[in-house]
């Protein structure tokens, strides 16, 4: 009975356990109070390598502004992945994610996925697929995601006495 | 404050544009034309040959839509089998013109070289996205003979499901076409007349239109595997007769050749077919390819066609390719290798091998390349032979020392070359 | 006869279990992989044929591939 017990208990651990340690993985948490967004890629995706040099620019335009890009390469075979990089050079975050596991977290439904979280680290825009010449929409959603949220700290502070 | 703060990021982030704005590229480079260009070397010994070179252009115009244009040239010379079954005598044709005519000797299975023809056909399609999941493709088509003209519309549509996995799509043709014959459509049965006399042929053209269906399911068999499966369905009707075939009519004793008639076909003719094939990668990676046909049409031909292709990865992005292909086919009602002379007249008769009862096989090798930076090579070759029943039990008399339906087989080359230009 | 054509297209639909996820079409993205991969061949065969023999048609090309976008 107690073995049941431990065994249940363990089996609801690893449960929960591992979605926690693929948060671990992706590590949003430490990004609270910036802006993250997170665009899952593979090496044979055309539209994927189209994306990188939009991302590379948003990277270098808004970093110090509080954006965090994180690239979750999702290649079954991670050595591609490094082949593409190499002939790709970027200057934002990469992590492999060999085993989808993200991937099956985030319920990743096309080729690329991009998510996009705001400063409280709530999902608030995704979009499936890149078209180059929708490049300023996308970028408008990310400056509102970086815009947003001063003015509701402040509104919490207006009236309190300035310490 | 709260103004002071919010513009001040507001107004960085207005810096950081103006910055950057100079150096805002379109990600979308001047696309390319896709070219796909090829050159077929076709040889029936003793029969037609022909050199067809066809060129496929291929432009995405924005990311939702691309343009496919196709030119085809065809140019065939040499001799086709006119219906007439070989004799113990020597037998005199004349030419569908009318004028003048062409002698088989005996024994052998006469063939009309009358021909010279080229032919050139022209296509346009459009391809577009009409949201994530659908898109629609529509074209047109015109195909030019000296004696044969058709023109064709067509729409497809085509929608994914199940993450991508499934693909259904529904397509529809219409196609028109005008036959004008070389000295006219003969009469149906009509006995062949001598040059020079009045001959037995309608003045005018003649139309036939088709519209065909297509409906097909893509699916996503696993990591490696990718299945087909389409039915396709096409209605025609009009002039499907060809206006330089005819029968022998033989003697109901001796067997020997009385007359030759043209042949006449039915107005309509409704075809039905159902298509599988599936591709698979292998570990070491190699591709196999293996696809089944079944056809059936209302003049009563049913067909099997197995098709199989195993590619070799040689490395370093070359590869061969062997083929193989098994075809079988059952005869129209109406055919007949020859009419005997106290039968009635059939309604419908022809004597064209094509609409007869055989087996076909081909055998291939491909081999590929891709050059550095420069598009890809293949490198194509193919045998066909086709045979049927030479010695059919109803052959009457001298018939039966004579091949009633010879084999006919053809040698295939073709070149390959494709680029981005 | 309808209600056959419906259960065949449920039956079809809910066999679309059947499949990969979005990132694991490494090898369906493949140019060889295509079902149009060798349209060149495609036409050209199609085209002898239909001059040598009675049957014509079955092929379509949509499907397959990458899946992105």
């Amino acid at each position: 009975m107690y073995f049941f017990r431990t065994l249940t208990l363990l089996f609801l651990t690893c449960c929960f356990a591992a979605p926690a340690i693929a948060e671990d993985k992706l590590g949003l948490s430490q990004y609270k109070g910036e802006v993250v967004y997170v665009d899952f890629w593979a090496s044979w995706c055309t539209p994927c390598k189209q994306s990188f040099p939009w991302m590379d620019q948003m990277h270098k335009k808004y970093h110090t502004l509080g954006l965090n890009i994180i690239a979750v390469n999702l290649d079954e075979d991670p050595a591609l992945a490094d082949q593409f990089l190499s002939k790709h050079p970027i200057s934002f975050k990469t992590i492999k994610d060999p085993e989808g596991v993200l991937a099956e977290k985030y319920q990743v439904q096309g080729m690329p996925t991009a998510l996009l979280f705001n400063k409280d680290g709530k999902l608030i825009d995704q979009h499936i697929g890149f078209n180059p010449k929708k490049s300023n929409q996308y970028e408008a959603i990310l400056r509102k995601a970086l815009a947003a949220h001063d003015d509701i700290k402040l509104s919490q502070h207006s009236g309190k006495k300035q310490l | 404050m709260q103004l002071k703060k919010q513009k001040g990021i507001s107004r960085l982030l207005a810096t950081a544009t103006c910055t950057l704005l100079g150096t805002v590229s379109q990600q979308v480079s001047a696309e390319d034309w896709e070219v796909d260009s090829a050159i077929l070397f076709y040889s029936e010994p003793d029969r037609v040959t022909a050199i067809e070179p066809v060129i496929t252009l291929k432009k995405k115009f924005s990311e939702e839509s691309t343009l496919n244009l196709g030119l085809t040239l065809d140019s065939l010379t040499g001799a086709s089998a006119n219906g007439a079954t070989a004799s113990n005598q020597t037998q005199t044709f004349t030419r569908p013109s009318g004028k003048g005519s062409f002698t088989t000797k005996a024994g052998e299975t006469p063939l009309d070289d009358t021909f010279k023809d080229t032919r050139v056909a022209v296509s346009a399609n459009w391809e577009k996205q009409f949201n994530r999941l659908t898109s629609y493709n529509i074209g047109a088509a015109f195909s030019k003979e000296f004696d044969y003209t058709s023109i064709s519309v067509n729409g497809l549509i085509s929608r994914d499901f199940n993450q991508r996995n499934t693909t259904l799509q529904a397509g529809l043709s219409f196609a028109s076409d005008q036959i004008d014959p070389e000295g006219g459509a003969p009469i149906a049965f009509a006995s062949m007349a001598a040059p020079g006399q009045p001959q037995p042929k309608q003045s005018g053209t003649k139309d036939k239109d088709t519209i065909d269906l297509l409906l097909g399911i893509t699916q996503v068999l696993g990591h490696d595997t990718i299945g087909q499966l389409n039915y396709t369905l096409s209605d025609s009707s009009g002039y499907q007769t060809d206006p330089y075939k005819l029968l022998s009519v033989v003697d109901s004793v001796s067997g020997s050749t009385l007359d030759y008639v043209y042949e006449n076909r039915p107005e309509d003719r409704l075809k039905h077919s159902i298509y599988a094939n599936i591709k698979h990668h292998l570990s070491n990676n190699d591709i196999v390819q293996a696809s089944y046909r079944f056809y059936t049409d209302d003049w009563g031909i049913d067909s099997h066609t197995i098709d199989a292709k195993y590619r070799f990865d040689l490395g370093n992005e070359r590869y061969l390719q062997p083929h193989l292909r098994f075809y079988d086919q059952s005869a129209a009602d109406f055919y007949r290798h020859s009419l005997v002379n106290t039968n009635p007249l059939p309604q419908d008769a022809t004597a064209d091998y094509r609409l007869g009862d055989f087996t076909a096989i081909t055998a291939g090798l491909k081999y590929g390349f891709k050059l550095k930076n420069a598009g890809e090579v293949s490198l194509r070759g193919e045998y066909y032979l086709q045979s049927g029943d030479s010695n059919p039990g109803d052959a009457i008399g001298i018939q039966k020392d004579q091949d009633l339906y010879p084999d006919v087989d053809a040698y295939l080359f073709q070149i390959n070359y494709s680029f981005k230009w | 006869m309808r209600r056959l054509f419906l259960l065949t297209c449920i039956l079809f639909l809910s066999a679309c279990s059947v499949g990969v996820k979005p990132w694991e079409r490494a090898v369906l993205a493949q140019p060889a992989m295509a079902l149009d991969a060798e349209k060149m061949d495609l036409k050209m065969d199609d085209h002898i044929y239909f001059s040598k023999e009675a049957s014509s048609g079955g092929r379509g090309f949509a499907g397959g591939g990458c899946g992105c976008n």
